[in-house]
């Protein structure tokens, strides 16, 4: 079989290039963190020569970044289980029951896919200053509402609609109410979803950008993404620490997504092609 | 529904009334500090005839274009390879998703390292290969700038396409790549006759979500040129924030992300459409 052979050569050189595509970007940048100073601007050399934590301690110590992982962890967090809950509430309601208004609510989530954030951010920020949360982390908690919410619904429709109605309608002739029955019943049976909607609430917001930097203008109140883009302008030499920051700020993200990604595959199959 | 409301509170509360606001926005002279007062179409009218507005228009279409073309096809490579029987076929996966996992803006900020033209890896590793003679300023020369924003763009964004693609993949039975096989059907044929086919519904889907977030991505460019060098790089959503955070220039900056807003939406429909004529005929 030699259409096999070459085949089996080609799937393997191009897996060889696509590792080598990927790996390079993420080896600079833990490369680049262990190097020292003069390793990055002076004697150029691919691997660190003379490995030093140095940056991640300086980044720390100095630019006091562990505020501004802190100030993204609150925020997400808070998103996350505000989003979760809301979400799952108004999920179950549109799959469950029929009245007037419900495919309205379906169409207006979808809308909100088609609207960017380009367009929204100046009337947030008005609603945002009117309420008084002008440079507050709760300024982002309350505004990224609008996003995680509405996708997260959406998800959550996608996998309630899975689950057969008959296992709640049989705990509610054995004198479950309703709202036991989605608490008993279906949560459970959906907690794959339930934690995928999560981790995707959890890192939209985390990864949150345009928002984040029209709302949150000092030092103290930043979230990561803002802090560590004030800090290229700074300095020339700074990229030692950057990159240090920027492994600091990746390591929760990636961490979540390897230990949810087979819901999170799950989570999009359910709410984007069967949805 | 009781149920429903807090999510209704949230659409209209956070979706539909700054929605409304920024099209009010539009139609309004306000600044911040002062009420602001209806100006009819002079806003729109002063964004139109404005060479950086049509500047945006063409970089916008260019990013996006490009941008969906490119990961649409590393990401169709990459599936169709770990839809292979390959060794350590989990491992690859996991790692061909890494970059997606990884937050944007390190992403960006990675790359705006690589690119760097004093001690950048590409510049050095260019060099060191003979390739090139002196550094390249990949991110403040006008005829590389936007390249080098799309190709970040790119690399972070693939792996999205890639794991639709293969969990399309995986749900197409192998019993047609058998038949096809005994018929004597090349790779090629497979690919276009069987695979293709099977995948429509999710890459109307993905290219449906994705062509929207392309032509809304903001941290690409934000985070690389900031628009530059001399707006090479100015997109639409970059306009926005400049008109609208560094010259507060309110009305104006609503007016442009409201002229586009219809753009967006044909966009949508051009997709669905051209994709629903696609599934019908195969």
């Amino acid at each position: 079989m030699r259409e096999t052979l070459s085949m089996r050569v080609t799937t393997y050189a191009l897996l060889a290039l696509f590792v080598f595509m990927v790996a390079v970007p993420l080896f600079w940048m833990v490369a680049t963190a262990l190097k020292t100073n003069k390793d990055l601007y002076e004697d150029f050399s691919y691997l660190p020569t003379r490995p030093t934590l140095q940056h991640f301690v300086r980044v720390i110590t100095r630019e006091d970044l562990l505020t501004n992982i802190w100030n993204s962890f609150a925020v997400a967090s808070v998103t996350t289980v505000v989003t979760v809950l809301v979400s799952a509430l108004a999920a179950f309601s549109i799959v469950r029951y029929r009245y007037w208004g419900r495919d309205w609510v379906g169409r207006l989530i979808l809308f909100k896919y088609l609207l960017p954030t380009a367009m929204l951010f100046v009337p947030l920020y008005a609603i945002v200053v009117a309420l008084g949360l002008g440079n507050t982390l709760k300024a982002l908690m309350l505004t990224y509402l609008s996003f995680t919410v509405p996708f997260c619904t959406w998800m959550l429709m996608g996998y309630f609609r899975s689950i057969p109605p008959e296992l709640e309608e049989h705990a509610m002739v054995d004198g479950c109410t309703k709202l036991g029955a989605l608490f008993r019943i279906l949560l459970p049976l959906s907690a794959p979803g339930i934690v995928a909607s999560a981790i995707f609430s959890f890192t939209l917001a985390w990864n949150e950008f345009l928002l984040a930097l029209v709302f949150t203008t000092d030092h103290t109140t930043m979230t990561i993404p803002i802090k560590l883009s004030m800090m290229v302008v700074g300095d020339q030499y700074i990229w030692g620490q950057l990159m240090a920051g920027a492994i600091l700020a990746s390591v929760p993200i990636v961490f979540l997504y390897f230990l949810g990604q087979r819901f999170v595959v799950q989570g999009l199959a359910a709410g984007s092609v069967k949805g | 529904m009781a149920l429903l409301t807090p999510t209704v509170l949230i659409l209209i509360g956070l979706v539909l009334y700054p929605f409304f606001y920024a099209i009010w926005l539009a139609f309004s002279d306000k600044t911040v500090g002062s009420p602001g007062q209806f100006v009819g179409l002079k806003n729109f009218i002063y964004v139109l005839g404005w060479p950086q507005f049509s500047t945006a228009v063409m970089n916008t279409v260019v990013f996006t274009v490009s941008a969906v073309s490119i990961k649409f096809v590393l990401g169709m490579a990459v599936a169709l390879v770990l839809n292979q029987q390959i060794r350590g076929r989990n491992f690859f996966r996991a790692f061909l998703l890494l970059p997606w996992a990884m937050p944007a803006f390190v992403v960006y900020l990675v790359w705006r390292w690589l690119y760097d033209p004093l001690s950048g890896l590409i510049n050095y590793a260019l060099i060191d290969l003979g390739l090139i003679a002196s550094p390249i300023a990949f991110l403040s020369d006008r005829s590389t700038a936007m390249s080098s924003v799309i190709v970040a763009h790119a690399w972070r964004n693939f792996p999205f396409y890639a794991i639709s693609f293969l969990a399309g993949m995986q749900t197409i039975s192998q019993e047609l790549y058998d038949s096809a096989q005994v018929d004597g059907a090349s790779r090629v044929r497979q690919f276009r006759h069987i695979t293709l086919p099977g995948l429509y519904q999710i890459i109307g889907v993905v290219l449906l979500l994705t062509t929207i977030q392309t032509a809304n991505a903001f941290e690409p460019v934000y985070l690389l040129t900031g628009g530059g060098p001399s707006d090479a790089t100015m997109v639409y959503t970059m306009l926005v924030y400049v008109m609208g955070m560094m010259n507060l220039r309110l009305g104006e900056a609503a007016a442009v992300s409201t002229l586009f807003l219809p753009l967006l939406i044909g966009l949508v429909l051009a997709v669905t459409v051209l994709l629903q004529r696609k599934a019908n005929n195969a």
